[in-house]
């Protein structure tokens, strides 16, 4: 009985502690890694607005569940602390606060970039080309590696 | 045990409560907005992005964009390498690197991660460090958001006095803020330039970033060595930054030993190769 009293604190005790802090992915899009470390295996795309659990810090590194409840890494500067603070799971992939939502639309948005796009002064013409230049990871990590870099 | 019970609830409610936020919290966050502009810590990864496209859309107003698929896709590799190892290796858009054909020796970062580099100062370098040490003074420059802390504080004051439907109006509502605010910065990477501080910040980072990537963090100092060159010849070069003499005084003491020579070496051999394509 008495070891079964103080099961009951102990429970009661998990539930009042705080819930796992909460993230939202900040960029267009990222993975979440296996390790941390960009180059290892992707183990899903990330979206903006997509909320994740904080699980642990690890230097510059979250490790996170997502929605869906697969674990990985994101690096720190993908995510922003969300303020709504998650009990659990997020219910859906997608769904940051009103609040940042708001943060979001304040002036330096499409809307007005696209206004500026026939102005005298700006080739936007040309920046789409600039946009389109990217490398794929397995080539950066040749590169690393041929250029004996870390 | 019945008389414990309710005083072991409450040790656990009061071990697991926090205050919202609490007075040294408040004070901390105070002493940080004290330290950094008032411009660049209100304006999100997003905004960030919009607003560092239409800066590199006014650099290419003014500049040529040298479309060299090979050579772009080499210093987009360089680049990248250095990305991973900084302290900011996401941004909303992701780090982009280009090339502007003009002889004159600079290089450029706008918001959020838009890099170019002038088809002079990719001559300039000798090796493929010295490619990566100009480049990785200019992610320095992202990853402390110093292109956001030109944008004049007055503009963000304003924007935060407009309402819903002046926030996307007409020129002199948001949109007039949003094209000012891309001028302050145009005109701080192409003609003002950073302050002597932040310059030092970037070159120190800069040494930093190339030696945890594996780079000569000594490239740095044989850059400025032929930047310092050609500024005794009175060529531009690097025009909206200090003087190469002032900036090796401290890149010179900072520099730490030697990289494995080696490498600098197999490195050189694929810079020659890349720069072949021209």
């Amino acid at each position: 009985m008495k070891k079964m009293a103080w099961l009951l604190v102990l429970l009661a005790a998990a539930a009042l502690l705080p819930a796992g802090k909460a993230l939202v992915v900040q960029v267009l899009r990222t993975n979440l890694l296996a390790q941390p470390d960009f180059l290892s295996a992707g183990l899903c795309s990330l979206q903006k607005g997509n909320r994740l659990e904080l699980l642990e810090t690890q230097g510059s590194w979250y490790r996170v569940r997502n929605a869906g409840g697969v674990k990985g890494f994101v690096h720190r500067s993908a995510v922003v602390e969300s303020k709504v603070t998650l009990s659990g799971i997020a219910p859906g992939p997608k769904g940051a606060s009103q609040d940042e939502l708001a943060l979001a639309a304040k002036g330096f948005d499409e809307g007005n970039e696209k206004k500026l796009r026939n102005s005298k002064g700006f080739n936007f013409a040309d920046l789409g080309w600039v946009m389109e230049q990217d490398v794929a990871l397995p080539a950066l990590s040749r590169f690393l590696r041929d250029g004996r870099l870390k | 045990m019945k008389r414990l019970l309710p005083v072991a609830l409450l040790c656990a409610l009061l071990v697991s409560w926090k205050p919202p936020v609490s007075l040294s919290k408040i004070k901390k966050a105070k002493k940080g907005m004290e330290l950094v502009s008032g411009a660049a810590h209100k304006i999100n990864e997003e905004e960030e992005y919009h607003i560092g496209r239409a800066v590199a859309a006014n650099i290419l107003g003014q500049y040529t964009l040298w479309k060299n698929g090979a050579l772009t896709r080499y210093v987009n590799l360089v680049g990248g390498a250095l990305v991973l190892r900084c302290q900011r290796p996401e941004t909303y858009g992701g780090y982009h690197f280009a090339l502007l054909d003009t002889e004159e020796a600079n290089a450029f970062s706008a918001p959020g991660g838009i890099i170019f580099l002038t088809r002079g100062i990719v001559e300039m370098a000798g090796d493929e460090d010295e490619l990566a040490a100009v480049l990785a003074h200019e992610i320095q420059h992202i990853v402390a958001r110093d292109p956001l802390k030109a944008i004049r504080s007055q503009r963000l004051k304003a924007l935060g006095t407009f309402t819903a439907g002046e926030a996307v109006g007409s020129r002199g509502g948001a949109l007039g803020v949003f094209q000012d605010s891309v001028m302050d910065i145009s005109g701080t990477l192409l003609q003002k330039g950073y302050s002597r501080g932040q310059e030092k910040n970037a070159d120190l980072g800069a040494l930093e970033l190339l030696a945890l990537t594996g780079y000569d963090p000594g490239a740095l100092r044989d850059m400025l060595e032929k930047i310092r060159a050609v500024e005794k010849k009175k060529i531009k070069a690097f025009s909206a930054h200090p003087s190469a003499a002032r900036r090796m005084a401290y890149v010179a003491g900072n520099a730490g030993p030697a990289a494995d020579s080696n490498g600098r070496e197999a490195r050189g051999a694929r810079f020659r190769q890349a720069l072949a394509r021209r």
